[in-house]
């Protein structure tokens, strides 16, 4: 049946995303244009000096070539760390397949700052991976030295991001048949041969279209390379941009330079777009195909399989852990070792005085939750609104996804830039700042909540809209009474995800707010730059809490069909 | 123009493809829509729901002009192929999504689900979810739900196309019975042409979004007004017209037959069934009739189908298939056609 509206309804489905539409466009453009303004208009007028003056100057030309090369650095290490993994879990099946797959979905809901701080308390001079080295090799003087410096950077990304790959890429490689890997061994071909030349070519567009959404990500990093970067000589643009608004005072330098950030990103976008759609179209991936199902059958196979398992869940689950653990350690005296303690959480719930940063904790606490709520109730209308006017698209991408797509071109940092812009022109007071930090959120949340109820939506057959329509129900009953109900559990998904994504959004409100805004990671990365790990370590604890609790939604609201 | 029933004339024009069908049903009636993939059976049963749009042309049914009432009021009920069953509703809650649109009583209500799903055979199905239906009973449960708003026409999109061929048998009587139970005008699109003979009151044969011809099922099989629908609806055997000149036989000078050839395509066209063959001993009947002889025609092949053998054989380079009741035993026959059974088309289109 050709899918199109009935000419009744069109002014329905027509009206619906009106209003989401334009909360976007005001909730995007606008700051947008603030930025771009403030990268053209000088005291002169509008002029290219800045940006010409920018892109010629040699420190920001350094700067660029240095955020170029650590991504594709990064990229390459996740896929060289990806890519035994992803060959152990597309052939063999053993026990542990299931965890790691889980595993691999925790860096998309953990926040970047809780990367920063696990990484610190993880890998760090007085970190727990260099105290069991020391006492396993009795050394008096930690063996890694890795913190603040250009392999933390490629680290702490790797770990970050070779999940990603591992995913996309197994997933890939399961579903392509192997026939032409045993036509070539009985051609005469040996395994490795057969491996380097037909089955690394066949994956080849899965690779790429995984490594170009890794390369973006490294490409726009912020938290990791401000904290473990460790100073001027690895910055790159995002923190540059961050610096050049907050720390110069110089915001129209900022702004010039957020034009590049915003060129390489839609670039990287739009081929990361055309990468998809060839992966979509490429006659090798097959849904119905399946690789036959089999356990290692060699001890090599066993061994390897073991072996990657515990190192996943050591890069993984090791940061993480040994958050939750460090917060629950506090030593009694200044000579004392330490010990369990409650003495974080005490400082942090006010039952306890506490110095410094942690005397903010709990402002941070309550309003770090009611910002998400706030943006988690608003984003989902919006979201839901768009994706109504997507699903009853007769094109394939609509303009309303292209739409609702857009803020992901633009880095949250850069979002973050643009917010600050509007608020420094209108001098905003407080809780104009609190707005502007829902606001930012919002913007950053859309693409997220969209990208999570679109393909529910999807999944409902147009027939079903239609027979409620042949049997009385009009277009906003039917919506009311069958679309929705139907929506409900990815409404929630995309709710619990708009949520933590505000819990843990450092970027953006780093950039926006003034001293005053507190929030959760903004707290979280001043106790880690006056080096309380510990009390950092409270905090990231409820950040992870909320990641966890993201984390088993997300998994329990994975498959589902409707019909047949 | 016709005051019960259904009579339309479906104008529309999409990028790929376009529409112009002119048919009428008249109340009580069970029409079948039938043609190849992608001729327009479906789009024109979504144009008389009102789920596109109608460009131009006039849809009336039981004398009210449809094209200007929106879908949800028209009192036209649609089963889908997919049967569309809601999910979140348990089948009760389905069969009654009508009714509660129509804020019918409570009470009323559940007589009403009660007495559906005696109709469709299913009691006791009220607390079942969707996900716990067989193909054949959701089919039927989508049936009570379109049914329970009492519509004044009712649609079937290819109902039974997604269930397997013993089912299919079995259902389609059930419709049949349902349907004369309610007396509900009734359009039914399939793909089937067994189906379609089968349970039609009324056949519309469609082909790249015209309708070949409408009429009774007989009339359609026996009369097919031109050479799309002869061999659309069954199987069938196409020959030059001049072949009748070289093999026509008629041993009773008393009922001559007039050789007319005419300007085009001149063609002959007749039926398996039709075919008479002859395997050493004289033919029945026929022999004293007017009728067409293929002499030393080849046996290429024989299929045993159960009740009768199919034979294709050839005759001077011509394909002809026959029906047999019996295996050829040689390689070569001899085959009749009566003159009665012959139809003549020219240009595709039937002589009368």
């Amino acid at each position: 049946m050709r899918e199109n509206s009935s000419l009744q309804y069109k002014r329905f489905y027509r009206t619906m995303p009106i209003p989401a539409s334009l909360v976007l466009l005001l909730l995007f453009f606008v700051p947008l244009f603030f930025t771009l303004s403030s990268a053209f208009i000088t005291e002169e007028g509008i002029s290219f000096s800045r940006v010409v003056g920018v892109f010629t100057d040699s420190y920001t030309q350094r700067i660029m070539l240095f955020t170029v090369f650590q991504a594709t650095i990064s990229t390459l290490a996740s896929l060289l760390v990806a890519l035994p993994g992803a060959f152990l879990i597309a052939t063999y099946n053993f026990r542990a397949k299931r965890l790691i797959l889980a595993l691999s979905a925790i860096p998309f809901v953990i926040p970047s700052i809780l990367v920063v701080l696990g990484f610190v308390i993880f890998f760090g001079n007085n970190g727990f991976l260099n105290r069991i080295l020391m006492t396993l090799f009795n050394l008096n003087e930690p063996p890694l030295k890795i913190l603040y410096s250009f392999p933390a950077i490629i680290l702490a990304h790797t770990f970050y991001n070779f999940p990603i790959i591992m995913s996309l890429v197994s997933s890939y490689w399961e579903h392509m048949d192997g026939h032409c890997e045993s036509a070539s061994r009985t051609l005469g071909a040996t395994k490795t041969r057969t491996f380097f030349s037909i089955t690394l070519p066949r994956l080849l567009p899965a690779i790429i279209s995984a490594c170009s959404l890794v390369f973006l990500f490294c490409f726009n990093s912020f938290a990791i390379i401000l904290v473990l970067g460790g100073g001027p000589q690895f910055t790159t643009m995002e923190v540059e941009i961050y610096r050049q608004a907050r720390m110069m005072s110089n915001p129209g330098a900022a702004s010039a330079l957020s034009l590049f950030s915003i060129l390489v990103t839609t670039l990287l976008l739009l081929w990361y777009n055309a990468s998809q759609k060839n992966l979509a179209r490429s006659e090798i991936y097959r849904r119905d195909i399946l690789r036959s199902e089999k356990r290692p059958a060699s001890f090599v196979g066993r061994v390897l399989a073991l072996f990657y398992t515990l190192f996943s869940l050591l890069f993984i689950l090791g940061p993480i852990i040994s958050v939750v653990v460090r917060s629950f350690m506090a030593s009694p005296s200044r000579s004392a070792s330490q010990e369990f303690s409650l003495r974080w959480y005490r400082q942090l719930l006010s039952l306890e005085s506490a110095t410094g940063h942690m005397g903010s904790a709990l402002t941070a606490l309550t309003n770090s939750f009611m910002i998400a709520l706030v943006v988690a109730t608003l984003t989902v209308p919006v979201a839901l609104t768009l994706s109504v006017a997507v699903r009853r698209s007769q094109r394939k991408t609509s303009f309303y996804e292209l739409f609702g797509m857009l803020p992901m071109t633009v880095s949250s940092v850069i979002i973050g830039l643009g917010y600050y812009l509007i608020s420094s022109r209108f001098r905003a007071g407080l809780s104009l700042h609190y707005i502007l930090v829902v606001l930012a959120h919002m913007v950053i949340a859309i693409p997220f909540v969209l990208r999570t109820i679109l393909p529910e939506y999807r999944k409902i057959p147009l027939s079903y809209m239609h027979s409620s329509l042949t049997l009385g129900a009009g277009p906003l009953r039917t919506f009311l009474l069958i679309e929705l109900p139907l929506l409900k559990g990815s409404l929630f998904t995309g709710a619990i995800f708009a949520f933590a994504l505000s819990m843990g959004e450092f970027n953006a409100t780093l950039t926006l707010a003034n001293s005053s805004i507190v929030t959760l990671p903004i707290v979280m990365y001043r106790l880690i730059g006056s080096y309380n790990f510990q009390g950092a370590c409270a905090l990231g604890t409820i950040l992870i809490a909320v990641s966890v609790i993201v984390f088993i939604v997300s998994e329990l609201a994975k498959g589902g069909k409707y019909g047949q | 123009m016709a005051n019960e029933g259904l009579s339309c004339s479906l104008k529309a024009t999409y990028p790929d493809f376009s529409l112009q069908a002119t048919f009428s049903v008249q109340a009580g009636e069970l029409a079948c829509i039938i043609g190849p993939s992608g001729c327009g059976k479906s789009t024109s049963l979504s144009l008389i729901a009102g789920l596109l749009p109608l460009q131009e042309g006039s849809l009336f049914l039981n004398g009210n002009d449809l094209t200007q009432i929106p879908v949800h009021k028209r009192q036209v009920a649609m089963v889908f192929q997919d049967y569309a069953l809601f999910p979140h509703m348990t089948v009760a809650q389905n069969i009654a999504y009508p009714l509660k649109i129509r804020k019918t009583k409570k009470a009323k209500q559940i007589e009403r689900i009660h007495h559906l799903l005696s109709l469709v055979s299913l009691q006791g199905y009220e607390k079942r979810k969707s996900q716990e239906l067989s193909g054949g009973e959701r089919q039927r449960i989508a049936l009570a739900r379109a049914l329970a708003s009492q519509p004044q026409l009712l649609l079937l999109d290819e109902p039974l196309s997604a269930l397997d061929a013993k089912l299919r048998k079995h259902l389609r009587e059930e419709i049949r019975r349902i349907h004369d139970e309610t007396g509900i005008t009734t359009v039914y699109v399939t793909h089937d042409q067994e189906e379609a003979l089968a349970i039609a009151d009324r056949i519309i044969v469609m082909h790249e979004g015209k309708v070949m011809q409408q009429g009774k099922g007989e009339d359609i099989y026996n009369n097919p007004e031109n050479l799309f629908v002869a061999t659309f609806m069954g199987e069938g055997t196409i020959l030059p017209y001049n072949v009748i000149q070289k093999t026509l036989s008629t041993p009773t000078p008393s009922l001559p037959y007039a050789y007319k050839p005419k300007e085009g395509k001149h063609t002959i066209f007749f039926r398996p069934e039709n075919v008479l063959i002859k395997e050493g001993q004289a033919f029945s009947l026929v022999e004293y009739l007017p009728h067409v002889q293929f002499k030393q025609a080849q046996v290429i092949n024989c299929e045993f189908q159960g009740d009768h053998y199919r034979l294709l054989c050839q005759w001077e380079g011509h394909p002809i298939i026959c029906h047999s009741t019996t295996r050829p035993e040689n390689k070569e026959v001899t085959l009749a056609v009566r003159m009665k059974s012959i139809r003549e088309y020219v240009d595709g289109i039937l002589v009368p």
